[in-house]
């Protein structure tokens, strides 16, 4: 029966072609649709971690309600914190951060920018500043000095060397302003970062702030021994037991919607898949319907011969199988080899993500696992052979006498 | 002359002395001004702002010339040595910790003065309140059982923070006691309502005022003058911008 679908296939290679052509496109088509949203996955999920909220954030339990009045007053002991977190197997390292929105100065010019307070050394963990430098070196700690974003230096027109003044709100409800010497400029790979954010170190933000010994919140970065929201919740409660403070402790993907869409997004994405392959599913059935009008003589001919329903309907079948699995197989193919040069080369959507506020690199690189490569090339596979079913059953109900007309 | 026409002749005579005893907005808001405007001052005082996250107090000291130049430095822990200059329509923010002089202007101006329900464009004000307004009697009223005159002052510059102001003024002492400030379209933005009163070089002015930001919920500012002294010598150089940081 193999042999014969096989056979069959040959008889009309341009057609059986163009066949496999249909669902070949719809499989690439999807390949790089998933790799497109799955690196958006995975470069959101890197760049939340290191420059938003760590795999864990740790917050006042009443900040939140605040959050658009920035109560930096509402903030954490960091060293009682850390010191408790250290005495957990899971997590792996913390750092403690201020983020607040400030006003630049420089001589006449100003513009509002969002600052944040890091502690360079435990963010090697996290941001790792130092990685995306492009010009100068970090700020040294106890230094009125600060590095900033390249979009943000080149507007300003500011250069490694020169003083700017910061003035914001104080955790006391005051205003204060310091000046400092940038010492360095950054790339972060997201544009918003990139043009409206700068960096000095978490002690400098404590001086300028009045909060010393205070931090707004604190990231952790797990050993991944146990689920990131069951070690948040580990995290709350003994935060809770040992200083009895109350806080908003959430593990990343609970804390991002975007996060959360994108992941359902790769779902949505699935019921595109069924679409696409239904589409080019369709090729295959005017081309099953075809070659049944075409071979109605042999098919009465096979029945004549004994030969059952089921046997003539499994032909047609095996035949739409062995289309649907070589045009799959190339799609998959294809569609990998292209995401293969994308993820080295990458896409730009600087020019198209300019002014949207998401935590997405402006340059994307697409991937895609084994395991969804597989499950679109079967997805594809058995989509396109249950599309024969709908011709086979016309082939299994030809009347012998009605098929030997064709003679 | 028949008794009646006697009778309409006193009439019209009582009327139009009353017309000619009667004061005007304008003059009211001229007399409120005057009281308001020393050749020189210096003053302490605090400004106390509660909100929703519970009381903060700043303490301040204050030298004036003239209507349009003022200095503050700030004496509380938070804010101590910073500074606002008023020089003219210019203001001048100074900070101990800052290599540069901080130049207000535009929306900047509108921003709260150390988290207060006061903003900075509230410092920058005319002190010829008639050179910015028109003024209107709209009636009288009783404030903590003060008899007060209602006048509405309506901004003759599209620009002005309040266009449309609501004062309520003591008519014994030529004192505001009760202000509400609002937008063209009547939307209330601030309230102002004196709570006491000193004697200054035999006027009257606000010794205790408070002020609520209407658009913030929950908070309102308390601005205390606990001394002052006025007319007394002020070298010019106290309100340059070299001598800010002394």
């Amino acid at each position: 029966m193999v042999k014969l679908a096989l056979r069959n296939i040959l008889r009309n290679r341009r057609r059986s072609l163009l066949s496999a052509f249909a669902i070949a496109v719809s499989a690439m088509s999807i390949i790089l649709l998933l790799a497109l949203v799955e690196g958006m996955e995975v470069d959101m999920r890197t760049n939340l971690i290191a420059y938003y909220t760590g795999e864990i954030r740790i917050r006042s339990s009443q900040y939140a309600r605040y959050e658009r009045y920035h109560p930096l007053h509402l903030s954490l002991d960091d060293e009682a914190i850390t010191t408790v977190l250290e005495r957990m197997d899971e997590v792996a390292e913390t750092s403690g951060r201020i983020s607040f929105p400030a006003a630049l100065y420089r001589g006449d010019r100003s513009r509002p920018v969002l600052t944040m307070g890091f502690d360079f050394t435990r963010e090697t963990a996290f941001s790792n500043l130092a990685s995306i430098l492009s010009e100068g070196r970090l700020p040294h700690d106890r230094s009125n000095e600060l590095v900033m974003g390249a979009v943000l230096a080149k507007g300003l027109d500011i250069t490694v060397g020169d003083r700017v003044t910061l003035l914001a709100s104080t955790a006391a409800g005051s205003s204060n302003a310091m000046s400092f010497t940038v010492v360095g400029i950054v790339k972060p790979p997201i544009g918003s970062l990139s043009s409206s954010t700068l960096y000095l170190s978490l002690e400098r933000a404590q001086h300028l702030l009045f909060m010393e010994g205070r931090v707004q919140e604190l990231v952790v970065r797990s050993t991944g021994a146990v689920s990131l929201p069951a070690l948040a919740g580990e995290i709350a409660a003994l935060v809770a037991e040992e200083l009895g403070i109350e806080t908003e402790t959430q593990a990343f993907s609970q804390l991002n919607e975007m996060y959360g869409f994108l992941r359902i997004a790769k779902y949505i994405y699935y019921v595109i898949a069924l679409i696409f392959f239904l589409l080019g599913s369709t090729v295959i059935i005017n081309t099953t319907m075809m070659v049944i009008f075409e071979r109605m003589a042999e098919i009465g001919m096979m029945k004549a011969l004994g030969m059952d329903d089921g046997k003539v309907r499994l032909l047609f079948l095996l035949e739409g199988a062995f289309i649907s699995a070589a045009g799959a197989l190339a799609g998959v193919l294809v569609g990998v080899l292209i995401t293969a040069v994308l993820s080295r080369v990458g896409i730009d959507f600087t020019e198209a993500m300019s002014g949207i506020e998401m935590e997405v690199s402006s340059v994307l690189y697409p991937s895609i696992t084994a395991f969804t490569a597989v499950a679109v090339y079967l997805y594809g596979v058995a989509i396109a052979t249950l599309s024969t079913l709908i011709p086979t059953r016309r082939a299994a109900r030809i009347q012998v006498v009605e098929a030997l007309h064709y003679v | 002359m028949s008794r009646k026409t006697l009778f309409i002749i006193t009439l019209l005579l009582f009327f139009s002395c009353a017309s000619l005893w009667a004061i005007t907005a304008e003059e009211i808001i001229a007399a409120v001004d005057a009281n308001t405007s020393f050749a020189s001052s210096h003053s302490s005082g605090a400004i106390i702002t509660v909100d929703r996250f519970g009381e903060k107090k700043s303490t301040f000291e204050a030298w004036s010339k003239g209507d349009n130049t003022s200095l503050i430095e700030f004496t509380s822990l938070a804010e101590r040595g910073q500074k606002i200059l008023r020089t003219g329509s210019s203001l001048y923010l100074y900070y101990p910790e800052a290599d540069q002089l901080i130049r207000l202007q535009g929306a900047a101006l509108r921003q709260s003065v150390l988290g207060s329900d006061l903003s900075y464009e509230d410092m920058t004000r005319e002190s010829s309140t008639l050179a910015s307004y028109d003024a209107t009697l709209e009636g009288e009223d009783v404030i903590d059982g003060i008899q007060c005159w209602i006048v509405k002052l309506v901004a003759k510059s599209r620009s002005s923070a309040y266009p449309i102001q609501t004062l309520w003024v003591d008519q014994e002492r030529f004192v505001v006691r009760k202000g509400l400030y609002a937008t063209a379209a009547g939307r209330a933005l601030k309230e102002m309502e004196v709570i006491a009163l000193m004697e200054v070089g035999g006027v009257a002015m606000a010794k205790e005022s408070r002020i609520a930001d209407l658009l913030k919920r929950g908070s309102s500012t308390t601005m205390r003058i606990e001394s002052i002294e006025i007319d007394i010598p002020l070298p010019d150089a106290l309100f340059s911008l070299e001598n800010l940081s002394w």
